[in-house]
């Protein structure tokens, strides 16, 4: 069994409600986040967010980043719990948006303002090699592939020093071996620093549940607005950062139910 | 034969067949105007040799950079200021002037003609003057429409990295979309060119293009106003080209391709 400690709590979903209209998205969505420690080792959070297509993933994830505001409820982060701001989470869309007009390095570069000079340039290109695009750092988004604008928009938000990265559906339109390339960068994202935590939002539940310490199943039932049907602390399971979870029998039988529950 | 007389969506005809397609169709015009030339609409041979002669006489040059020289100043005059009124539109307090100008496009000229007349005493400033009025308008048209739709996630992302409201309009409306802006001059530059004439006939002596197809109206030297026509058509061509090259050689990103295989950087290259 692995050794594992839940600390402070960094991230609350209180009775979020969601309306447009009169016609009811989410309904009571409530979750909570806490600081993994991990003896002799750097261990953030990754939290999946699990649901099926049009179930309201994308609206929660506006909630959670702080650009959509809930009808009722609230969204707390940070160990001294206060209402989170917008800008105040890194966010990963679908479809991966850059500064079009800037060149991979430019991109980054402009995410991380902390530091200057040539001290700037070495870590770009250091973190630049951990995330296999060395290549591209000369080259403008339009000529980059899927995948490749994926990893620089995780990396942006990385250095621009977001320990709350959102990730909308990072599996999706990949082929088998992207996502496992994709969930071997997440766990490095996350194991980053202590404080980072990931919260995935995907369809694809087996790929976010592999890497996910807590899985969160979100349902419309009865077409009152989605809302979390269970909490899968994969943590108290003893699943949670093995690497080969996807063999284990319990694991299969996880992704199951969460299939029977959406 | 089949293919270039049916709908082609995904498949590209190539540059050879659309040449070859193009001198057809220009040949038959030609031939067309040939035989039936008049008085009124000259036949091609006469307009080739009016040009000509308009292109290798002795005022040619001065003529042209006459309106050249016009036509830059109102461009220059009209890309600053409606560059300011688009991105004051930017802040709530100012977005109603955009508008209010935006809306001056459906106003025509000849009616104000006699107040700029009489507000504006010097040939030259008034034609500056209806330059600027009659581009400005398309000019913060165009441009609040690209600001516009700008998509959402491109200012959501400059608040994921923290950038202060200043930083963003910076980043994402001036900076990101510069390249919407050359392409907004490009297409009023047409606007612009096609104005010229009647703008360049309220101060005659200063001479210009304009000028020298009012001449030749005057005298019904159809040759000649064909001839000249002719001229301003091939070189709007030319500038709008030019503007074209340009667009992908200040700023590659808009086509990658392209701008790895542009003439200019291969003469630079050398």
């Amino acid at each position: 069994m692995i050794e594992y400690k839940k600390e402070e709590l960094i991230l609350s979903v209180n009775n979020v409600s969601l309306a447009y209209d009169d016609k009811p998205i989410l309904k009571d969505i409530n979750m909570q986040v806490h600081n993994v420690t991990r003896p002799g080792m750097t261990q953030g959070q990754i939290v999946a967010i699990c649901g099926r297509s049009g179930c309201g993933k994308t609206s929660l994830f506006k909630l959670l980043s702080g650009y959509n505001k809930p009808n009722a409820g609230d969204i707390k982060v940070g160990v001294d719990q206060h209402d989170v701001k917008t800008g105040e989470m890194g966010v990963v869309p679908q479809d991966y948006p850059l500064f079009n007009h800037r060149t991979i390095m430019s991109n980054l570069s402009l995410a991380l303002t902390s530091m200057k000079g040539k001290e700037k340039i070495d870590l770009i290109k250091q973190y630049a090699e951990h995330f296999e695009i060395t290549d591209q750092l000369d080259k403008y988004p339009c000529d980059l592939s899927g995948g490749q604008k994926q990893r620089v928009s995780i990396l942006q938000q990385v250095l621009a020093g977001n320990k709350f990265i959102l990730l909308d559906e990072p599996f999706s339109g990949l082929d088998t071996i992207m996502k496992d390339k994709v969930v071997d960068l997440l766990l490095k994202v996350s194991n980053l620093d202590e404080m980072n935590t990931l919260v995935v939002v995907s369809h694809d539940i087996e790929s976010s549940c592999a890497i996910a310490d807590t899985v969160l199943v979100l349902a419309n039932k009865n077409n009152e607005g989605s809302t979390v049907v269970k909490t899968y602390d994969l943590l108290d399971e003893g699943l949670a950062y093995h690497k080969g979870i996807k063999e284990l029998p319990r694991f299969r039988e996880i992704l199951s139910e969460i299939k029977g529950l959406i | 034969m089949k293919k270039i007389f049916s709908p082609r969506f995904l498949e590209s005809v190539s540059v050879r067949t659309m040449l070859i397609i193009g001198i057809i169709q220009i040949a038959i015009f030609l031939f067309i105007a040939q035989v039936n030339g008049n008085e009124l609409l000259p036949k091609p041979t006469g307009i080739l040799n009016s040009s000509w002669k308009i292109i290798t006489g002795p005022g040619f040059l001065d003529n042209f950079f006459a309106t050249l020289g016009l036509i830059l100043k109102g461009m220059v005059i009209s890309i600053t200021i409606s560059l300011a009124i688009v991105y004051l539109a930017l802040i709530p307090a100012f977005k109603g002037i955009a508008i209010f100008v935006s809306k001056l496009r459906f106003l025509t000229y000849t009616g104000l003609l006699f107040v700029f007349t009489i507000l504006i005493k010097d040939g030259s400033d008034i034609k500056i003057s209806l330059l600027l009025f009659g581009i400005i308008p398309y000019f913060v048209t165009s441009l609040l429409a690209y600001i516009g739709d700008i998509p959402k996630k491109e200012y959501e992302l400059c608040y994921s990295l923290k950038f202060s409201t200043w930083k963003t309009l910076y980043e994402v409306v001036i900076k990101g979309k510069l390249h919407l802006v050359l392409e907004v001059i490009r297409q009023n530059f047409a606007i612009a060119w096609m104005m010229i004439t009647s703008v360049e006939g309220i101060c005659m002596s200063e001479g210009g293009l304009g000028t020298m197809m009012i001449k030749s109206n005057k005298y019904l030297k159809m040759d000649d106003v064909f001839g000249v026509l002719i001229v301003i058509l091939i070189l709007g061509i030319v500038f709008d080209y030019l503007f074209d090259v340009m667009k992908v050689w200040i700023f590659p990103y808009t086509d990658t391709t392209r701008y790895n295989k542009l003439w200019i950087n291969k003469i630079l290259r050398r």
